[in-house]
């Protein structure tokens, strides 16, 4: 039986905010975890999403993630944000799924933004760079995201966290459970592997 | 600029495309409605792997299960003291059997000496064998095995008698 709701207090700062939501999701309040949900929904089916290269897939297992963090809310100690201990839970999913596929992947891509076509960087990437001057957009990710799956996934998930999602090498640490001498030789490793896999397209 | 980092940048560039990747139109307005349908639904998600339930049932065995994980080596010399102990108390039941072997065969051999040595008229002992217990026939199986078939007897009336010597006397019959 939940307690009654309060009504936040829409001036508190926001790590405030967090721990009064988190608090009142443990004492049964679906209506904070539903706030909770809504804030990191978008971080983390992105990170599956990356990870697994399948939307139908990813879909599945945010959910299954913030179900899992639901029900093991009285676990959360508050010894690390409730982001990092959230993005932990779908990291490991995400990682024990792909392990039970054992390499058989399905690709299922998402569309891309409109943005994409305007974005200078990949415009002055394929004008530019790639021999392949007619390969349009859509065949750019889908060569990318194939040399994304022929990595393994620790190297995939320091690429998908730092080079696509900015997350700090500090944060990857903590969220993985390595040091972060780990994170930067993986990081570099997995960047090698990749720039081997798309010598075609990035090759000046 | 070394062409190695020229290349790296060309790489996160082209990963920025990975951003650029959205999910069909009014997918997130809905994805915190479907959790919290299936929290209040009791679903717990498909079911959990192994490690998982581990995870979930105890935290210690999750830990040392990483520990195996991310150490093979200590995986290795765990399984190997393991099988080692394992064959030392093989080893060690062994000889203890064979010890106690040791010891009723003497025993066997000694009361077969002795029967066969001073056998006599006024005293014979009946040598029990194999045969005569349990001709090959009979479908009796006897067990020679001199722990469990010649094993002596403590009786509370005399010394050690084992149950396949038995002392016999006759009086030769008068004339």
């Amino acid at each position: 039986m939940s307690e009654p709701t309060t009504v936040p207090d829409p001036n508190a700062p926001a790590g405030q905010l967090e721990g009064d939501l988190v608090r009142r999701a443990r004492r049964g309040d679906l209506v904070a975890y539903d706030e909770l949900v809504k804030r990191y929904q978008e971080r983390i089916y992105a990170t599956i999403y990356h990870m697994t290269s399948n939307h139908e897939d990813a879909n599945d297992l945010a959910q299954e993630a913030f179900i899992k963090a639901y029900s093991a809310l009285k676990s959360f100690k508050g010894g690390s944000s409730f982001y990092t201990w959230l993005y932990r839970i779908a990291i490991n999913k995400t990682i024990n799924f792909l392990k039970q596929r054992r390499n058989k992947h399905h690709i299922s891509l998402n569309d891309l933004d409109f943005n994409a076509e305007h974005d200078p960087d990949l415009v002055s990437l394929i004008s530019e760079k790639t021999p392949h001057r007619d390969i349009n957009l859509s065949e750019l990710q889908q060569k990318l995201n194939e040399a994304l799956l022929k990595l393994s996934e620790p190297h995939r998930m320091v690429v998908v966290l730092h080079d696509v999602q900015g997350v700090s090498h500090d944060e990857i640490a903590e969220i993985v459970g390595c040091n972060v001498g780990t994170v930067r030789s993986r990081l570099f490793y997995a960047r090698q592997q990749l720039q081997g896999f798309l010598a075609d397209y990035i090759k000046s | 600029m070394s062409d190695k980092n020229k290349n790296f940048r060309d790489l996160k560039r082209l990963l920025k495309l990975k951003q650029h990747e959205i999910p069909p139109p009014g997918y997130f307005h809905h994805l915190s409605g479907d959790v919290i349908a299936r929290i209040q639904a009791g679903d717990s998600g498909r079911g959990h792997s192994f490690l998982e339930q581990i995870q979930a049932d105890s935290p210690f065995a999750a830990a040392l299960l990483q520990l195996f994980v991310s150490r093979p080596g200590i995986v290795g010399a765990f399984t190997t003291s393991v099988c080692l102990l394992l064959l030392l108390g093989v080893l060690f039941a062994d000889r203890s059997d064979s010890g106690v072997a040791i010891s009723g065969s003497g025993l066997f051999t000694d009361s077969s000496a002795s029967a066969s040595a001073s056998a006599s008229v006024d005293s014979p002992t009946l040598v029990a064998s194999a045969d005569t217990l349990a001709p090959p026939d009979s479908g009796i199986t006897v067990s020679t095995n001199p722990i469990s078939s010649l094993q002596p007897v403590h009786t509370l009336f005399g010394s050690p008698q084992n149950p396949l010597f038995q002392d016999v006397s006759f009086v030769p019959a008068r004339q």
